[in-house]
């Protein structure tokens, strides 16, 4: 096998337009509406428990989760560095490939685009849910308010919920900006007046001049390099959240790093999820290939190796350093009450991985999906583990307690996936979720130079655009 | 058009004022209608009394009268519309919205006087603080004394007379009364029986002494389940007479308990502890010593405090007071043989006490047998301690005359038919009987039966007439405290709950119906000062207790030469059962008390329920663990209750606790634990061998608040050895405060004067829990119920950790009171994102509840987890008893906030006023915190911490000094006081 990542069709120009129909059509004329609607009503059925359990979690308050004094933040928490981390890997995608001229993203960075919008929803949803009173969360914003008080800036949760509300508008804007060609294909190709007017106003007026390409292609590159630090500095901001706390097991000069990566991690185990679901769903196997999986799952074994460097580094910085509390904390993460977790974490996260050396597990979508499965679940079990591990042994034993998540909890954590799913199928449902032009412009560009694009000089990729 | 009567017009006028109003609006309605001349001149046509001058009632009675007033418009404001209501025309001076008013009464205890101040605003009790003027609690209390507010507002407690557990009206039940005073009056008494609980009141005495006289054939009975009959009874064997025991700690520097927890809790435990507290202290100064030795089957908080423990098995207990006196030379019987342990423990106690005569106490359990505490007695008057450690006199508690008549007797004449009328007063023997009398079987003999409780409860269910009893708090009254000094007991609450007073229902039952409580106490105040009586009772009211009026300290030498005889048979095969009052809800009392049942229980931390003690050995043999349902099985009957498996625990005894078990007499109490009275009997009250134990299939869920009790080589309690303590008590060692601060990356503020900061003592504290219901009850801490603490949600705000150091069979046991650090570094501060936990200029570290949000990042940054989070609307829901109960000083917490331990910043406050309007500094001890007003050995001290010379700066100057959790730099405001190890009495050799 050659290390060709375009797509490779009969020569011709009726190609592109192959494409643009291929992607676009989609919603057009939707192929697969019988399991749609299954996916869809699952996925109704679990925004409508979500609705529930934040119903009640509003009328009652959040005495019905299993929290208590000392483990006071539980799943929610964990479940919101969870989808931020998630969220993440859309970012890292489809930004920073693109400044690094990584032409096979294109394949997958539409989809990977809204799925950090929905997950980075899902994220921000649960500190406002797990507030005591939710109705005041406006508070942690800085607005001139007229008891005159500020938000405390020394405080974590501050810059994080600056840095998830710059986050969600990046991405927005980000996602938003990346579809508009594509929307503009959409109009053209709408046969009602309603979907015309519906792509039209998203489309923003776009024609395709040279310009527009010129204007478009420098916001868009602009928006990737505002994002792309963003995943780093919005990630290590939620890991203070932890780290600035004084106690054992949280407090560590590592965790921003460790959770970045962490986040690059399950971000592209959900990443090759979608893909190989789509891919499979809506026959694409020739826009999303065999290449693009097996590049998906080098990603994700080094960011793998990587994470599974910050656990050793965590253990050996621990042993260290020889705080006593530091030690019994680690020690308790092995063999304590919540060992599963550990443990649940590293089994998941790292001993499947390892199939990913091989170039058959690599390119087979069924052992990728499951690896994929593995790793979110593991990486699941990470946060679940720092967060109640930190918390629920700390410094005097008198005030330790176990945590037992209660049914609420679950029920919204499984909401939540019905608001990252309810919009996710729609979007895959009404706008195109593969960027056909990129596409079409890989290909160009494959035919043009017939070389694999991936090894293509960032040179001459970018004068090819200038 | 005008009407005919210009009155009607000017109801018209009242009723367009306040048309369409409610609630809030309402309130500002009338407040501004008092002030129309309009309505002025309406109350006078209306009410002529009411608008001229109160000058001609007494002053008390009008403060009642409004008080009353206005406090019931305040509970009925929670609910019901107001148009009844009366505002006041014109404020009366003496009462300041806002400004407490104190009165001095008593709670009882046992039959005991707790003496207190209650703090009322306009008309309510809000708090009692110990009467620091009395000198038997010098302010402090314990924690049942705290928790007699909430008794006195329980919303269960009975409300109207019952007839045939019907409500019915009073005139009923006072027809039923006095045609039977006119039916005895004819045949002297003969069939009549009352029957109460223990009691000191001198109108008691006098009434029943008028009784007595009028039916010379009727019979008075005391039901006590846990009394102090059986020392007066020991008194009896070595003195000849009976005669009430008052020790001393004070001035004991040795105390041998033979299973007495002389400061466990109790009606004497604020007495006993406050005079060990005074030893002790001396002894931290190198002044004596003040050293505990202890043989006891089960842990008790003596125990805990004693340098020298051995666990003995409860019959082991007459064995060792034999072989002290043995080994003191007082016997001429042979020292009966003891096990290496036993004899190192009693010679060296013996040692002890020989080297301090005079200056040292032997104390015997009161549940052992007279003859056994008689031996006590007779070593220590052998010691020279009559009279210095331990002073006997006329005891305080009221005796029946006729000494045969005891409990048991009263049931046999029940059942014999002998009793045609019963009248049960204050009293529950249907719960709390011995089981193998069949109380509940010998009433169904009895023709009439009337019972007057503060609850409709098992007695009262026996009965066809019930009445409800007015709490102690509400009423006239008067008792004697535990050193005999009485108090007469006034209302703290300008109204009543619907029942009326022991003296009144007495006198009910002699005929007299129209019996007036005030009325009846004041007779017998009068009959004691003649002509002195309206200087003496105005000052003994303010005073809160009548000076020199306790039963004389009596002289008297044993009436036996040599050691009195005891039996020491061997229990055979089996376990030995101790049963022991609970520690918070006592003989099942406060069942009712939330704030009690919620109280964790020092020694085991469970709340809502009682266990069954196993030691760790018996567990393993029977493979049980703690939560696992035990049956207990003692000859003839059984029960099941919960087993805890206890560190420190006899290895063959099995400690079981009374009060629980009850049925729905209220909301409280209602399914909480096992009733242990259920297997106690007349002969064996609270210790039987020859019991069994096995292990049932059901698991029970505890609700224990602390989980992990061992120190884990976490230095949280410190101690030094004795040596080192005595070093610095001589000033020749001392720190500077902050001194082990390491650098931080924060500014540093800089504090002036005054700046509040908090030193406990572990070496003072006995883990009574008084603080921590001062706590609930000074702050409105809500409670969460039984499933909420499992959970790990409850309030306190002050928590008493305990940890154990060594082995499970015989541990070290240490309390450590934790409230808020108040640090200077506070890592909750940095957390909160919006500013809601801040630090003020004066050093404390401020919750600002309608700031917070809940985002709860404070707890979970702070090290010592003191913060407690409102997980529900905790406080919404009370009804209006509760709400009328609160402090209003402190803000009610809403669901979704965070609280915790404000250094009771309302006393600072209000202290600070009143220093500004005095125009003078704020005097060091001026603020006390509630804590530290309610411990009975002073081991919370606040202060000015920027001051040198306050008592609590001086206290963080000891070498003794440490904060908690140095090593996480949080620079805390309270401090800790390390615990001073007792040194071996003979230089070390003990050892191994």
């Amino acid at each position: 096998m050659t290390q060709d990542v375009s797509i490779r069709t009969a020569s011709s120009h009726s190609r592109y337009a192959e494409i643009t129909q291929e992607v676009v059509g989609i919603p057009l004329n939707y192929p697969r509406w019988r399991n749609w609607w299954i996916a869809f009503g699952i996925a109704l059925a679990l925004l409508l428990l979500f609705f529930i359990s934040a119903g009640v979690l509003f009328w009652r308050g959040v005495g019905i989760w299993g929290l208590n004094i000392p483990v006071n933040w539980g799943i929610a928490i964990s479940n919101y560095v969870w989808w931020l981390g998630i969220g993440h890997a859309g970012t890292l995608i489809s930004a920073m490939l693109l400044l690094l001229n990584q032409p096979w993203r294109n394949a997958l960075n539409r989809f990977a685009e809204a799925m950090t919008l929905f997950a980075v929803t899902c994220a921000g949803l649960y500190p406002i849910l797990h507030l005591g009173r939710p109705w005041r969360f406006y508070w942690m914003a800085p607005y001139p308010s007229t008891m005159n008080i500020w938000p405390q800036f020394r405080s974590p949760l501050t810059w994080d919920f600056f840095a998830v509300l710059t986050y969600l508008t990046v991405s927005v804007l980000f996602w938003y900006i990346g579809t508009v060609p594509d929307l503009a294909a959409s109009r053209d190709r709408a046969k009602t007046r309603f979907w015309q007017v519906f792509y039209g106003l998203l489309a923003l007026g776009w024609r395709g001049s040279a310009i527009h390409w010129a204007r478009w292609r420098q916001v868009y590159r602009l928006t990737a390099a505002i994002a792309v630090p963003l995943v780093v500095s919005v990630h290590s901001e939620i890991s203070l959240l932890f780290a600035a706390g004084p106690l054992p097991g949280w407090n560590s000069t590592v965790f921003p790093p460790y959770f970045v990566l962490g986040a690059a991690f399950s971000g592209f185990a959900v990443v090759s999820m979608i893909a190989i679901v789509l891919r499979h769903a809506f026959h694409l196997q020739n826009l999303v290939t065999v290449q693009h999986l097996d590049l998906l799952a080098k990603l994700l074994l080094a960011t793998g190796l990587m994470t599974a460097y910050g656990y050793v580094i965590e253990i050996y910085a621990t042993y260290y350093g020889g705080e006593r509390y530091e030690l019994e904390t680690l020690w308790d993460r092995f063999t304590g009450a919540y060992a599963f977790s550990y443990w649940g974490a590293i089994v998941c996260n790292f001993l499947p991985l390892q199939l990913l050396w091989l170039r058959g597990a690599r390119t087979s979508p069924l052992l990728l999906f499951l690896i994929s499965l593995s790793v979110a679940v593991g990486m699941w079990f990470e946060r679940y583990m720092l967060i109640v591990t930190g918390l629920y042994k700390d410094y005097l034993p008198s005030s330790w307690g176990l945590y037992d998540v209660s049914v609420w909890e679950w029920t919204l954590y499984a909401g939540t996936m019905g608001v990252f799913f309810v919009p996710f199928l729609l979007l895959v449902r009404f706008l195109p979720m593969i960027s056909a032009f990129e596409i079409k412009e890989t290909f160009y560009e494959s035919q043009t130079k017939d070389r694999p694009s991936v090894v293509r000089p960032d040179a001459e990729r970018t004068s090819g655009h200038a | 058009m005008r009407s005919g009567s210009p009155h009607a017009d000017d109801a018209d006028w009242v009723r367009r004022r306040l048309g369409g109003r409610s609630g809030r609006a309402f309130w500002r309605g009338l407040e501004e209608l008092s002030e129309a001349p309009e309505f002025k001149r309406l109350l006078a046509a209306e009410f002529p009394s009411l608008a001229q001058s109160p000058a001609d009632f007494a002053r008390r009675d009008i403060l009642k009268c409004l008080g009353a007033s206005l406090a019931l418009a305040g509970l009925a404001g929670c609910s019901e519309d107001l148009s009844h209501s009366v505002p006041y025309v014109e404020a009366p001076e003496t009462i300041i919205p806002g400004r407490p008013k104190y009165y001095a009464t008593a709670a009882l205890m046992g039959g005991y006087a707790q003496p207190v101040l209650g703090e009322t605003h306009v008309g309510r009790p809000t708090k009692l603080e110990g009467n620091p003027d009395h000198p038997a609690c010098l302010g402090a209390t314990d924690a049942f004394t705290q928790a007699a507010l909430l008794g006195l507002y329980d919303p269960d407690r009975s409300r109207s007379p019952r007839y045939m557990g019907r409500p019915t009206a009073w005139s009923g039940l006072d027809a039923m009364l006095v045609s039977q005073a006119t039916r005895l009056d004819a045949t002297a008494g003969q069939g009549f029986c009352l029957l109460t609980g223990a009691t000191s009141s001198p109108t008691m005495g006098r009434q029943l002494n008028l009784l007595m006289r009028r039916w010379p054939q009727a019979r008075w009975y005391i039901h006590e389940p846990v009394s102090e009959e059986s020392r007066i009874e020991a008194a009896r064997l070595v003195f000849g007479r009976r005669l009430e025991q008052r020790l001393h700690l004070d001035r004991a520097e040795v105390v041998v308990c033979l299973d007495d927890d002389v400061m466990g809790p109790g009606p004497k435990q604020t007495y006993h502890a406050r005079g060990w507290t005074k030893r002790r202290q001396s002894a931290q100064r190198g002044e004596g010593s003040c050293a505990i030795w202890m043989a006891e089957p089960t842990p008790s908080l003596t125990g805990v405090m004693a340098g020298r423990r051995i666990i003995a098995r409860p019959d082991r207990i007459s064995t060792l007071a034999a072989a002290l006196a043995a080994r003191l030379g007082m016997s001429s019987e042979p020292a009966p043989p003891l096990g290496e342990e036993e004899r190192r423990w009693i010679e060296s106690a013996a040692a002890a006490l020989d080297a301090h005569r005079g200056q040292c106490l032997v104390a015997v359990g009161s549940q052992h047998a007279p003859a056994v505490q008689a031996l006590g007695l007779f070593i220590n008057a052998k010691l020279g301690n009559i009279g210095a450690t331990l002073v006997l006199a006329e005891p305080s508690l009221l005796q029946p005359p006729d000494e045969a008549a005891t409990f048991q007797d009263l049931v046999q004449r029940m059942k014999a038919g002998e009793v045609s009328s019963l009248t049960i007063l204050d009293c529950n023997p249907a719960y709390t009987a011995p089981a193998d009398l069949d109380f509940t079987g010998a009433a169904e003999r009895v023709e009439m039966r009337f019972h007057s409780g503060l609850y409709f409860d098992e007695t009262a269910a026996l009965c066809q007439w019930h009445a409800p009893l007015q709490h102690d708090l509400e009423t006239w009254s008067d008792a004697r405290a535990v050193n005999g000094l009485a108090t007469i007991l006034q209302p703290l609450i300008g109204f009543s709950f619907g029942g009326r007073s022991r003296h009144v229902m007495l006198q009910n039952c002699l005929g007299d119906v129209f019996a007036e409580a005030r009325a009846v106490v004041v007779e017998t105040w009068r009959e004691f000062w003649n002509d002195a009586f309206d200087e003496h009772w105005n000052s003994a009211l303010v005073a809160g207790f009548v000076p020199d009026s306790a039963p004389a300290e009596i002289a008297v030498q044993p009436i036996v030469d040599t050691a009195p005889a005891v039996a020491r048979a061997a229990r055979g095969e089996g376990l030995t059962v101790v049963v022991k009052p609970d520690p918070t809800i006592w003989d099942g009392r406060f069942a009712n008390l939330a704030w009690l049942q919620e109280l964790p229980k020092p020694l085991t931390k469970v709340t809502w329920d009682n266990v069954i003690l196993v030691s760790p050995a018996l567990a393993e043999e029977l493979h049980i663990e703690t939560g696992n349902e035990v049956r207990l099985e003692v000859p003839g009957r059984s029960v099941a209750g919960p087993a805890w498996v206890m560190p420190g625990q006899e290895p063959r005894t099995v400690t079981v606790f009374l009060g629980y078990g009850r049925g729905p007499i209220g909301r409280v109490m209602e399914g909480a634990g096992y009733d242990a009275y259920r297997i106690r009997t007349v002969a064996d009250p609270w210790q039987s061998g020859g019991a069994g134990l096995t292990r049932t299939s059901k698991v029970w869920q505890l609700a224990s608040t602390q989980l992990h009790f061992a120190l884990e080589g976490r230095d949280m309690v410190r101690f030094v050895p004795a040596g080192d303590a005595r070093v610095d008590g001589r000033h020749s060692k001392k720190r500077k405060v902050g001194e082990t601060r390491k650098e931080t990356i924060y500014p540093v503020q800089h504090y002036e004067s005054p700046s509040w900061g908090l030193s406990i003592d572990t070496d003072l504290c006995i883990g009574c829990n008084a603080c921590v219901v001062a706590c609930v009850a000074e702050n409105n801490i809500p409670m969460v119920g039984k499933e909420q603490v499992a959970m790990g949600r409850e309030m306190f705000w002050l928590r008493v950790d305990r940890y154990y150091q060594g082995p499970p069979e015989n541990p070290k046991t240490v309390f450590q009171p934790v409230p808020c650090m108040h640090c200077e570094k506070a890592p909750c501060e940095m957390g909160c994102p919006v500013n809601a936990t801040t630090h003020s200029p004066d050093g404390l570290n401020q919750q600002v509840y309608n700031r917070c949000i809940g985002t709860r990042t404070c707890s979970s940054y702070c090290p010592y987890k003191v913060r407690r989070f409102n997980w529900f609307d905790l406080t919404g829901s009370d009804p209006p008893e509760i709400q009328a109960l609160r402090n209003p000083d402190v803000t009610v917490r809403d669901r979704g906030v965070m609280e915790k331990c404000t250094y009771c910043v309302q006393r600072i406050r209000s202290a600070e006023i009143q220093a500004k309007i005095d125009g003078r500094p704020i005097r060091d001890g001026e603020i006390q915190t509630a804590c530290q007003q309610a411990c009975p050995t002073s081991a919370i001290v606040f202060g000015d911490v920027m001051d040198p010379e306050t008592v609590v700066s001086r206290r963080k100057t000891s070498s003794r000094d440490y904060s908690l959790l140095e090593e996480v730099n949080t620079w805390p405001r309270t401090t800790y006081l390390a615990r001073i190890e007792d040194e071996p009495p003979d230089g070390g050799s003990e050892k191994g």
